[in-house]
């Protein structure tokens, strides 16, 4: 199921327009549903990791919570974000359509001119698109549990692309296709 | 005051919802008489640097090393409050 559930995300948010919302059971429009999503998630995940899934299920909920923080009132089209795994790959896949990570940076670092640059500063240092309020660790802590874990993350957004990967952060590269918002795939 | 964190869910996840339990705790569980808060993690599933940052942040501002924290075993909790301590947010 994982190659499918991959390529639904993908399609979603390479889309120029989208009116349609992801299939339900990958769908959370608002962070509530989210949360809910994210309390299964732990449930599920539990039963076949035991503790890792407490920290999975943290990193989890600041990427997808993210989206939430940096997109509420100014969503492309499609609001809320798409969120699905597969427990049997150990893949976790979350998306959004939102403004993705360059406008959100270049907000306060206006010096920010690719969307390579953006990605490497989001996760590489505090700073936040929402400043003056103070906020800015939370892809910091996603990474370093990736890190300490030697688990997989792409992230992607605009056309650009940063892995994590057996604890080593490889060098941002460019895509061939436009990510509309932002699209992360966790391979644990 | 002891300050029991599953009070507010088992899964502290967002950044509205930690700022909401602090206002809450602001208002209701401490008062000019608190000199030292204890923030007990017990039942706590999932904790992330976000919540805990809107929460416990304006905590230390306020009591400084009067903050102390108790029942930290979980992996999460460990971590966010590691994050929390090396990488304050700005």
């Amino acid at each position: 199921m994982t190659e499918p559930l991959i390529d639904s995300a993908t399609r979603w948010v390479v889309m120029k327009t989208a009116q349609v919302a992801p299939p339900n059971e990958w769908y959370a429009s608002t962070r509530d549903i989210f949360q809910t999503r994210l309390e299964t998630f732990l449930s599920r995940t539990q039963k076949s990791v035991g503790d890792t899934a407490y920290l999975l299920t943290a990193i989890v909920g600041e990427i997808g919570n993210n989206s939430f923080d940096h997109n509420l009132g100014q969503w492309s089209d499609v609001p809320g974000i798409f969120f699905a795994d597969d427990i049997n790959k150990k893949v976790i896949v979350l998306a959004d359509r939102g403004q993705g990570v360059r406008q959100t940076i270049s907000r306060v670092m206006p010096q920010i001119a690719t969307d390579e640059e953006a990605l490497m500063v989001a996760f590489t240092q505090v700073v936040s698109g929402r400043s003056p309020e103070r906020r800015g660790n939370g892809l910091k802590f996603v990474a370093q549990i990736i890190k300490q874990h030697g688990w997989l993350l792409t992230f992607q957004s605009g056309n650009a692309e940063l892995k994590y990967d057996q604890g080593r952060l490889f060098p941002v590269c460019k895509l061939q296709m436009r990510i509309n918002g932002c699209l992360a795939i966790i391979y644990y | 005051m002891k300050i029991h964190l599953s009070q507010f869910g088992k899964l502290l996840i967002s950044r509205p919802s930690g700022r909401e339990a602090y206002l809450v705790t602001k208002a209701y569980l401490l008062s000019q008489s608190t000199s030292e808060v204890e923030i007990d993690f017990s039942g706590v599933q999932v904790a992330t640097p976000s919540w805990l940052d809107e929460f416990v942040t304006p905590l230390r501002e306020q009591y400084g090393d009067k903050v102390r924290y108790s029942h930290t075993d979980n992996p999460s909790v460990q971590a966010s409050l590691e994050i929390l301590r090396t990488t304050p947010s700005l």
